[in-house]
């Protein structure tokens, strides 16, 4: 035991070195993803991106909040996109580094366990695009400091149902997911709940296992069901890969996602296998609202930004908003200053809603794949 | 009867890939009677030689593949040199090896989304990517080109391990390493000759697996997958390997096709223990005694 | 310094100790190499979920009280390993260990696909219950147990297994028996973590329990020393933060966490406590040694005074 206590001082020792000291018109705000392990490019993305946004507040002068003008400190932890990293990550920005206010994550899975730590803090989360239900109201009741700037999975797989249905005129579907991947078992759960309602049958239901690299069996069993649209719901490298095959395999059913989809990396791995195909998106690029972010970021860190980059942006907009309404640099003034907050973000309208803390009557909007571009086809709202 | 015969050539194609990674572990194996975790990391890395071979450096194909092979060598034996031969020295149990092969293969990948970055990449087009349609069938261009590369380098090695002097030093090692040593032979060398096989065919399994699919840091997970073929086809045999490896591609292929792709490794995983309850040393394994 | 972040940190080394202590004695003590322990933390995790969630949530428990979920979790990862242990414990070395890495991949290939418990989309709404003292207590009776358990004749018959299977048989020793006795129980283990680790996270999900788990746990073990309950208990906690106190580090510190491992096996082959044990008669045996070695020191002293006396 003795010596259990030992290594919990040596412990506790390292740790305290890292702490800094606090100045009292610098504003803390946390930022939690996944730097390593298979999540990081968007968590790389989405630091950058809160980065850049606070290191351009901090170069006009800072921001007025009651009357006193703040700057502001940045602490981005890495949390390999797991679960456990993120509570213990949670803890750390809250109780040591004692922010105001977190960024972050990306992956429901990794929002959910925050919510009771966030609740004894008192420290406000705004999720950047975790779109499962549960990650701000569970059992019927609203965590009160959970909030996020994305629409949510039953939304986004009835708007892919929807448009297929309506606008695409498919009457059959196929469906491949990651069956070990949270988003991806989310999605094809509500696409095929709303593309049955709707009078449409899902002719073949086939899955597989993170980490997969060839899909041509589960492929070949969809070539056989002749689906009109084939729904993918995950991410890019997978869309790309299984998308290749596809056409490989002879498939020439209409492909159709969700917001795992958009990236460069999609259209210089996914080349003609994608071209035609349909997915539905946070925003339209060429939306005159986003070109000045778009062009900031790619001047500062010589690439592109990824779709969580432009999330990121409007939940550090709505973080804003929210410290300003609050009038004080308060955790707990500042989630009551998130409820019903409207913000104009550049993916749309926020309007968080104090039931849900969910933004509102965010449309979604349907994007072509034409020519290797992202072509805006419709805000496209599903009923 | 279409599908049938499509499936099995996707089970092939599947199988080949982990038969190129899978054959490294067992050469390893039958000398050090470990499974050598870095392996994984080791073909990720030959994956991004071979990228950068082909765009930094613009080399030709050949060029860059023999780069890529040559340069997991040296890769696999500094993992040797840093992270076993001090163990090996010390006579440490199997497992020591184990761990220090893990540490090794978060190392490297970790060392890659450090430095290179956790993207993806997509390599050049070497080879046409479109398949050669045989009637309803398609048949990748790429699938036939890494089964004639894999079958040459796999006779090659059996050549070199069957018919040179260091080979046999190799069979005769891979009996028994301390009674090899008292022949005479110089063990070390075996061992670094061993790894860096080993890392010549990571090189080459690494770059045919990122044109086939992509390059990205975690590529060493898939190798899981190979391991357990390893195991399936009897681990320390090279023949055993292959066709391990060619089995789980075709038991996959067929159980995601015919049954459910929902439970695909949950029923190749109960083939493969009830292969193992059956045969305990796998299909073509050679029987290890427990050493004291 | 922040007691909520180091205690959090703490807890979890607890919950991850009670799981390390379980396969150090099929690990350690009995010398068989599992790849499959965080197969039956997620059967403690779920089944322990299942017992304790309130009814009224989704999914739906039981709404029973914590210390149920324990005993519950730890019957069911039990009960499981006993059959798994039917058919696989018969296999050696490399091929055992494959064997329950195709079971640990099995049961979360499983839980990823029942919908009852939630997919993989998780199971959020566990209670809060994993407070530190339960941890704590946890742990004391996980060391107490095991530190009886292989000084027992059962221990004894587990650590000539692991020695010398053939010659451990030949002496009459039911070596299969032995090995499934601490399998089970080393699986009891890992399901008890599974309960505390899902009422600490209050959210599970079959992704939490992956191979990269199993493998973690395994390093824990070695790491601590092979043989060495202390070892054990030293290696969960330094395993476990480690990973924090490299944050500084920054992308870096996993590239670091690799080398520290790599770097640990090279240098203290026998892991950190090298076959040394911290048992209550090893600390008294150690501190006898000491006393004995002050006392002479002190009479020394005295003569040498008083011989200046003199």
């Amino acid at each position: 035991m003795k010596k259990v206590l030992f290594a919990a001082l040596a412990v506790a020792l390292v740790l305290a070195g890292c702490g800094g000291g606090g100045d009292s018109n610098v504003i803390k705000v946390g930022w939690l993803g996944a730097l390593t392990g298979d999540q990081a490019v968007w968590g790389e993305n989405e630091l950058n991106t809160v980065k850049m946004l606070f290191e351009e507040y901090n170069a006009a002068g800072g921001i007025e909040v009651g009357g006193k003008k703040y700057q502001f400190e940045v602490i981005g932890y890495d949390n390999k996109g797991d679960a456990q990293e993120s509570v213990n990550v949670t803890k750390r920005l809250t109780g040591q580094d004692k922010v105001v206010a977190i960024i972050g994550p990306n992956a429901s899975g990794n929002a959910i366990p925050m919510a009771p730590i966030l609740e004894q803090a008192k420290v406000p989360d705004i999720a950047t695009v975790a779109t499962n239900p549960k990650v701000t109201v569970q059992d019927g009741k609203v965590k009160p400091y959970n909030f996020r700037v994305c629409f949510i999975d039953p939304y986004q797989g009835a708007v892919a149902a929807g448009f297929a249905y309506d606008k695409l005129n498919a009457r059959t579907a196929a469906v491949l997911y990651d069956v070990s991947d949270d988003y991806s078992q989310g999605l094809r759960e509500f696409f095929k709940i709303n593309f049955e309602k709707k009078g449409g049958t899902i002719v073949a239901d086939e899955s597989f296992n993170s980490g997969d690299v060839d899909f041509r069996p589960q492929l070949s069993k969809i070539k056989a069901a002749n689906p009109d649209v084939i729904f993918m719901p995950y991410f890019f490298k997978e869309v790309a890969l299984s998308a290749n095959q596809a056409r490989d395999l002879g498939i020439n059913a209409t492909l159709l996602g969700g917001d795992g989809w958009p990236s460069d990396q999609l259209i210089s791995m996914g080349g003609k296998a994608v071209e035609g195909s349909y997915f539905v998106n946070h925003l339209d690029y060429a939306d005159p609202a986003v070109q000045d972010f778009k062009s900031r970021y790619k001047a500062k860190y010589g690439k592109e930004t990824e779709l969580n980059g432009f999330l990121a942006h409007d939940a550090v907009l709505v973080f804003v908003e929210g410290l300003k309404k609050a009038g004080k640099p308060n955790g707990e003034a500042i989630a009551k200053a998130l409820e019903g907050i409207d913000v104009q973000g550049i993916t749309g309208r926020i309007h968080i809603s104090p039931e849900t803390h969910n933004p509102e009557g965010k449309d979604a909007a349907i994007l072509k794949i034409v020519n290797g571009q992202y072509i805006f086809q419709e805000k496209y709202a599903a009923q | 009867m279409v599908q049938f015969l499509q499936q099995l050539i996707n089970g092939l194609s599947i199988g080949s890939v982990y038969a190129l990674m899978a054959v490294g572990y067992s050469l390893v194996y039958s000398i050090m009677n470990f499974s050598n975790f870095a392996h994984g990391g080791v073909i990720m890395l030959g994956a991004y030689f071979g990228f950068f071979g082909l765009t930094l450096l613009k080399l030709p194909f050949a060029v860059a593949f023999l780069l890529a092979s040559f340069g997991t060598l040296l890769v696999a034996i500094i993992v040797e040199r840093i992270a076993y031969k001090p163990l090996r020295e010390r006579k440490a149990p199997f497992l020591y090896f184990i761990i220090s092969a893990m540490g090794a293969s978060i190392l490297l990948e970790n060392l890659v989304i450090a430095t290179i970055g956790p993207t993806f990449r997509t390599y050049p087009e070497v080879f046409p990517k479109t398949p050669i349609e045989l009637g309803p069938l398609a048949i990748g261009r790429l699938d036939l080109i890494i089964f004639v590369i894999s079958a040459v380098s796999l006779s090659f090695l059996i050549f070199f391990i069957d018919k040179t002097k260091l080979g046999k030093a190799i069979q005769a090692a891979s009996y028994n390493v301390k009674a090899c040593a008292l022949m005479g032979v110089n063990t070390d060398k075996v061992i670094l000759t061993v790894f860096g096989l080993g890392g010549f065919l990571a090189g080459i399994a690494g770059v045919f697996f990122g044109m086939k699919y992509t390059v990205y840091p975690q590529i060493g997970n898939i190798t899981t997958k190979s391991f357990i073929a390893a195991v399936f086809g009897g681990l320390g045999s090279l023949p055993g390997a292959v066709l391990g490896s060619v089995l789980l591609g075709i038991i996959e292929t067929f159980v995601a096709g015919y049954l459910s792709s929902q439970f695909r490794d949950l029923i190749a995983f109960v083939i493969l223990i009830a292969v193992l309850v059956l045969r305990p040393t796998g299909i073509m394994g050679k029987v290890t005694e427990d050493k004291a | 310094m922040d007691w909520t972040y180091i205690q959090g940190i703490l807890m979890l080394a607890g919950i991850n100790m009670i799981a390390v202590l379980g396969l150090s004695l099929l690990t350690g003590f009995t010398g068989l190499f599992s790849f499959g322990h965080a197969g039956f933390m997620a059967i403690g995790a779920y089944v322990g979920a299942w017992i304790s969630a309130s009814p009224a949530s989704t999914p739906a428990g039981m709404g029973l009280p914590f210390i149920l979920a324990i005993v519950g979790g730890g019957a069911a990862a039990g009960v499981v390993s006993y059959f798994i242990g039917r058919i696989s414990l018969n296999l050696k070395g490399d091929y055992f260990c494959i064997a329950t890495l195709g079971f640990g991949e099995a049961i979360r290939l499983i839980f990823n696909n029942v919908n009852r418990f939630g997919g993989a989309r998780g199971w959020p709404g566990v209670p809060s219950n994993s407070s530190f003292l339960a941890i704590l207590i946890a742990d004391i009776v996980a060391v107490l147990f095991l530190a009886n358990l292989v000084k027992s004749r059962h221990g004894r018959n587990m650590i000539a297994v692991r020695e010398e299977e053939l010659a451990a048989q030949i002496a009459g020793i039911d070596v299969f028996r032995s090995k499934m006795t601490s399998l089970v129980i080393s699986a009891v283990y890992a399901g008890v973590a599974g309960v505390f680790f899902a009422h600490y996270m209050t959210f599970i999900q079959p992704k939490m329990f992956s191979l990269t788990k199993s493998t973690e746990l395994t390093i824990i073990v070695i790491f601590g020393g092979l043989g060495s309950i202390s070892g054990s208990v030293l290696g969960a906690l330094v395993l476990t933060a480690l990973p924090e106190v490299l944050r500084a580090f920054e992308i870096w510190r996993l590239v670091f966490y690799g080398a520290a491992v790599i770097l640990i096996m090279v240098s203290r082959p026998k892991g950190l406590m090298g076959g040394l044990e911290l048992t209550p008669s090893g600390i008294r045996k150690w501190t006898a040694e000491r006393n004995a070695l002050r006392q002479a020191k002190a009479t020394l002293l005295a003569e040498d005074s008083g011989r200046k006396e003199d």
